[in-house]
């Protein structure tokens, strides 16, 4: 057990106030094995260490990835459905509208995790409108190597497939490829999967039709928030959609979007001028 | 001729696979995983640690039958069967267990391995219902893919194994 | 809302239902797809049916059917939940008339997903 007291009251504050979910003591072989992994990916020797080294150095993205690794298991397809439902129903047919039919939509999925969010967007697109393959580009970017490398593979396990992804959809996706599925490779063709910091400069990507940028934003103090908006309104088409988490919005952290409702979810679009 | 004998044997016209062509005991742990994440409990760690089973032994298995027909057998401690029956009734486990509720219980861990095993496998195969008792016996000592784990410090194995006996070596033309 | 939950194993049948009645259902079971019809027939009729694949006297998929060709019982939504997980399995399982397919290993997030999706959830869950 490398585990102290004091690290494992840490962990414990940090995932309270990030997520308002209570660690019970007792929970210490779970925050263990749960952030072990992270350790190692880090090139520490056990989390004692990540604990340390996140405390003294403060890391919005490692505070995320401790938070995720003991709050949710797997993530969910169609994670809160709504901003998936307003694609095919509003913003698609709105952008189909404004474009050529020989212009390309983007689409970036930002802090992609393992990629069930940028193959959600896929299938839907390739079920909503013919030659999706050639119409449509999504971008896919993650901090984490390892989920970039896990997104370009396209491959889950067994229970990542059972969570909100529609069985019509799985096998009309999906191939078995040993103990676990591989999305079929006419989706993999449409994602492009690539290592991006959202807190620093951001490499030359888009200009994007459709950003989702869900339950990032909470983690990053004000000011990084206001500058990680501005460079995603730049990476935008004038006319582009912005999904946020459910939890999170630009009022009162940078005034240059429009809230769109749409259905029972929201969208943010850039103000003109601003 | 030992180099050769696994080429001879194909040459022969033998198109039986053994497990070990068409799983890896890391995929059977990942499978273990799952199952146990699933069945025993969300925060259920199975550890890759070898360790000496106890003399009384309890066997769950699943039969596969098709293109590679054998067993799927998850073997622990009788005491350790009747802790996981446990953790898998949950608040609904009484008192004294009854030998029904450990061969209920115990039966579904192997059937829900022995399902994703199954799936790894290539082709249509078919599923047994589960048994609970003593291993049917390994028939083919090279169609035997184990992996050997502890949980809760107790020690668990699971092992797919071939029911079919070894084929016969062919004789060497050429003695 | 009701569910029925159709499974050989009792273990299996305790991990579904307690899971459903966790999520406001109120719940029965069968040990297999004959027990189950017995349980349509008295008038019983569930909103939801979860329904394993292998079991003795009637199976998963047997059941599927013959709910199928009864019109009185065409509200019910079917999800089967299993250990058989090929891809031709599925296809045959929402050929026959499932509308859902969650594979054994689950874990209780997956059951609520599944039934997000089909509207089945009998209470507002944040997910």
């Amino acid at each position: 057990m490398t585990l102290t007291a004091t690290s494992f009251d840490w962990v414990r504050q940090v995932v309270h106030r990030e997520s308002a979910i209570v660690l019970q003591p007792g929970k210490e072989y779970l925050v263990e094995a749960r952030l072990l992994p992270i350790a190692r990916q880090m090139g520490l020797a056990d989390v004692g260490q990540l604990v340390d080294s996140v405390r003294t150095r403060p890391s919005p993205e490692n505070t995320r990835r401790i938070v995720e690794a003991l709050t949710t298991n797997e993530t969910s397809w169609f994670r809160d459905g709504d901003p998936f439902t307003a694609l095919t129903t509003t913003v698609l047919p709105a952008l189909q509208a404004a474009r050529g039919p020989a212009e390309r939509l983007q689409i970036w999925s930002a802090a992609c995790s393992s990629g069930q969010e940028a193959y959600t967007i896929a299938m839907l697109l390739e079920d909503a409108m013919p030659n999706a393959g050639s119409r449509v580009s999504i971008t896919a970017t993650d901090l984490s190597r390892e989920m970039v490398e896990r997104t370009r593979a396209g491959r889950f396990s067994q229970l990542e497939v059972n969570r909100g992804l529609p069985a019509p959809m799985l096998v009309r996706h999906f191939s078995r490829a040993s103990s676990e599925w591989e999305v079929n490779a006419n989706l993999r063709r449409m994602v492009t999967a690539t290592e991006c910091n959202l807190a620093a400069p951001l490499p030359r990507m888009g200009p994007f039709d459709v950003v989702y940028l869900r339950n990032v934003l909470i983690y990053f103090d004000l000011s990084t928030k206001q500058a990680i908006l501005r460079r995603v309104r730049s990476l935008m088409r004038p006319d582009g959609w912005l999904f946020l988490g459910a939890a999170e919005t630009t009022l009162g952290v940078d005034d240059s979007w429009e809230r769109v409702v749409l259905g029972r979810s929201s969208a943010y679009r850039p103000l003109k001028g601003a | 001729m030992t180099v050769f004998e696994t080429a001879e044997r194909r040459r022969v016209g033998d198109a039986r696979p053994v497990i070990t062509e068409l799983i890896d005991g890391t995929t059977v742990q990942s499978i273990a995983e799952e199952a146990w994440i699933s069945l025993v409990g969300e925060e259920e760690v199975l550890v890759p640690l070898p360790a000496e089973l106890p003399a009384d032994v309890l066997s769950s298995w699943v039969d596969v039958v098709g293109p590679w027909t054998g067993s799927v057998v998850l073997t622990a401690g009788r005491q350790t069967a009747e802790e996981l029956t446990r953790a898998l009734l949950r608040e609904s486990a009484p008192e004294v267990l009854e030998e029904e509720d450990v061969v209920d219980a115990f039966g579904e861990i192997a059937n829900v391995v022995g399902g994703s095993v199954k799936a790894a496998l290539p082709g249509q195969s078919a599923l047994s219902l589960p048994s609970v008792g003593t291993s049917p016996e390994v028939r083919n000592t090279a169609d035997v893919c184990r992996i050997d784990l502890t949980w809760r410090g107790e020690p668990v194995s699971i092992s797919v194994q071939g029911a079919l006996p070894a084929l016969p070596v062919p004789h060497d033309p050429h003695p | 809302m009701r569910a029925l939950v159709i499974d050989d194993s009792r273990a299996m049948r305790r991990i579904v239902s307690s899971i459903l009645i966790g999520l406001g259902y109120e719940v029965r079971d069968a040990g297999h797809g004959g027990e189950a019809l017995d349980v349509l027939n008295e008038g019983w009729v569930p909103d939801l049916a979860t329904i394993d694949w292998n079991m003795p006297v009637m199976d998963g998929l047997q059941f599927v059917s013959a709910v199928r060709s009864n019109p009185a019982w065409r509200s019910m939504t079917m999800m089967m939940v299993t250990s058989e997980s090929e891809h031709t399995q599925i296809v045959r399982a929402l050929a026959a008339g499932a509308h859902e397919y969650v594979i054994k290993p689950f874990t209780a997030d997956a059951i609520r997903d599944k039934l997000a999706l089909l509207g089945l959830l009998p209470q507002e869950v944040v997910l």
